[in-house]
């Protein structure tokens, strides 16, 4: 059984449509990564996986089971599907800490007690149970997206999604978080990446996803989409970021 | 050296406030002689009636404090209704804050007391509370509206996605944020409800400016009782501001 299956998924804000027949399948310890140039669609797509937002038409299938506008469905959906924003989102009223612990509370129905215990231990897994204290507003950026994740693992998820994780990180914190998100690979977690980090798709991804205008337009292999990409689009695409890399 | 300076700073201020009283004291002083000159302070007189004076505070502070619990929640659940995706609990919350800000409080008193409350037969009391209450509710609602709008989309997005129901995205990350923003024009609104509360008079209800007006009638000394009111006011409401400005500090998030 898929992790996640996608069946013809369309959605519109207004009169712009952003997604035009999305059809996707990930397997269990698949790392996919989506890249595409900005208002292609991605982070759309990866919100609808989500249900923060709800697609016009089309299938979302998770654990084999659908989700539809049933309210019970999506939120354990929710609970077993990790999800990094590209601004982190961290409860600022809450300390990192606890802005781990407490999707385990109100979700997960364990004691402050026993949820911050295991936070801490997802804290150290990111390397910031010295930080366990801070509220968001004393943490720099990439300790902020590091917290995300650890709030994001806490709740032992079949799946974590990144919604351009680095983009908002000063260029010298990117590797913090990179590196985090490497040990989650090796450990053979599910999950899709919206990304532009090149090297990261590169080097991690098991599978790339080129999408354009609402449109997935190349789906194969890391190596194959960066030597030889078949779709012309991608090409440039391929090229463009090379080129401004050397 | 970095304490010592700060020091410093606190001890300067202190004395810069104390100067200023000292100042405003000795221009109150002067004035008081001044007017005393044409008109003959008769304190004794009025003090007689301290009883009158006490009854009508307890009776300030008990219509105050019952009215700024019912009107913050009040405002609670408007600001909710004007936040709903269900339309007409929109409207009536849009509605509710457009009848009670277009409307003078004295109009509201006087329509709740001859109007509802011969209706329901209110007492004075409860007919000043009820008015009182929907009147600084509407404003209370707009203060806790724009507390909940101030907080970040991004952090109800991250609850959701943990899996929170709606009613947890708006116990555990709504309302700690939108009461922390909304507390200081919160405060600001409560004052104004202690102030508010002296048109209650108009129908005779037995609370401070009423009985400074009795105090004034029988003694002849107005000016005498109105100071004493005023200055009662100003007591009452110091206290709440710093209560208010001591919870902000205590809920002050780094």
């Amino acid at each position: 059984m898929s992790v996640l299956e996608l069946h013809d998924v369309h959605k519109s804000f207004g009169d712009l449509k952003v997604l035009k027949g999305i059809n996707f399948k990930v397997e269990r310890g698949e790392i996919v990564v989506i890249l595409g140039p900005s208002g292609a669609g991605k982070s759309t797509l990866l919100r609808i996986m989500n249900f923060l937002e709800h697609p016009d038409s089309g299938q979302v299938v998770f654990l084999g089971k659908k989700l539809n506008g049933n309210y019970k469905i999506i939120r354990w959906a929710r609970s077993k599907m990790g999800f990094v924003f590209q601004h982190f989102n961290l409860f600022s009223h809450l300390k990192a800490l606890d802005n781990v612990a407490i999707g385990l509370v109100k979700v997960k129905g364990k004691s402050w007690h026993e949820a911050r215990e295991i936070a801490m231990k997802y804290l150290e897994k990111v390397g910031l149970s010295d930080k366990a204290q801070n509220y968001p507003s004393q943490l720099s950026g990439g300790q902020k997206q590091r917290v995300a994740i650890a709030r994001a693992l806490a709740m032992e998820p079949e799946m974590i999604l990144f919604d351009e994780p680095t983009s908002a990180l000063d260029p010298s914190l990117v590797g913090e978080v990179l590196e985090v998100m490497k040990s989650l690979a090796r450990e053979g977690r599910t999950m899709i990446v919206v990304t532009h980090e090149m090297g990261f798709a590169k080097s991690v991804g098991t599978r790339i996803i080129y999408m354009e205008d609402g449109r997935i337009l190349e789906e194969s292999g890391p190596t194959e989409f960066f030597k030889n990409p078949r779709n012309e689009r991608a090409k440039r695409f391929v090229d463009s970021i090379l080129e401004r890399v050397i | 050296m970095c304490r010592r300076s700060e020091g410093g700073m606190k001890g300067f201020r202190i004395a810069r406030r104390l100067l200023t009283a000292a100042g405003i004291f000795a221009l109150a002083a002067v004035g008081y002689v001044l007017i005393g000159k044409v008109y003959p302070f008769n304190w004794g007189l009025v003090l007689r009636y301290y009883r009158l004076f006490l009854m009508g505070l307890f009776v300030t502070m008990k219509i105050s404090l019952i009215s700024i619990v019912i009107s913050f929640f009040l405002g609670l659940l408007f600001a909710l209704m004007r936040k709903s995706k269900i339309e007409f609990f929109e409207d009536i919350g849009g509605l509710y804050v457009w009848f009670f800000r277009n409307t003078p409080l004295l109009v509201v008193i006087l329509l709740t007391y001859y109007g509802v409350g011969t209706i329901v037969n209110l007492d004075r009391f409860w007919a000043s509370v009820i008015a009182l209450s929907l009147f600084e509710g509407a404003y209370i609602t707009e203060i806790i509206r724009s507390g909940i709008e101030a907080v970040p989309k991004g952090e109800i997005e991250a609850a959701k996605s943990l899996g929170f129901t709606n009613f947890q995205v708006f116990a555990s990350v709504v309302f700690p944020q939108s009461i922390r923003i909304a507390l200081p024009p919160l405060i600001g609104q409560f004052v104004s409800l202690i102030k508010d509360s002296s048109l209650a008079s108009i129908i005779a209800l037995g609370e401070l400016t009423m009985m400074a007006r009795q105090v004034g009638t029988r003694t002849l000394a107005s000016f005498e009782s109105y100071l004493i009111v005023a200055f009662l006011y100003i007591a009452i409401t110091t206290i709440i501001s710093t209560l208010g400005r001591y919870l902000e500090r205590r809920l002050a998030i780094p």
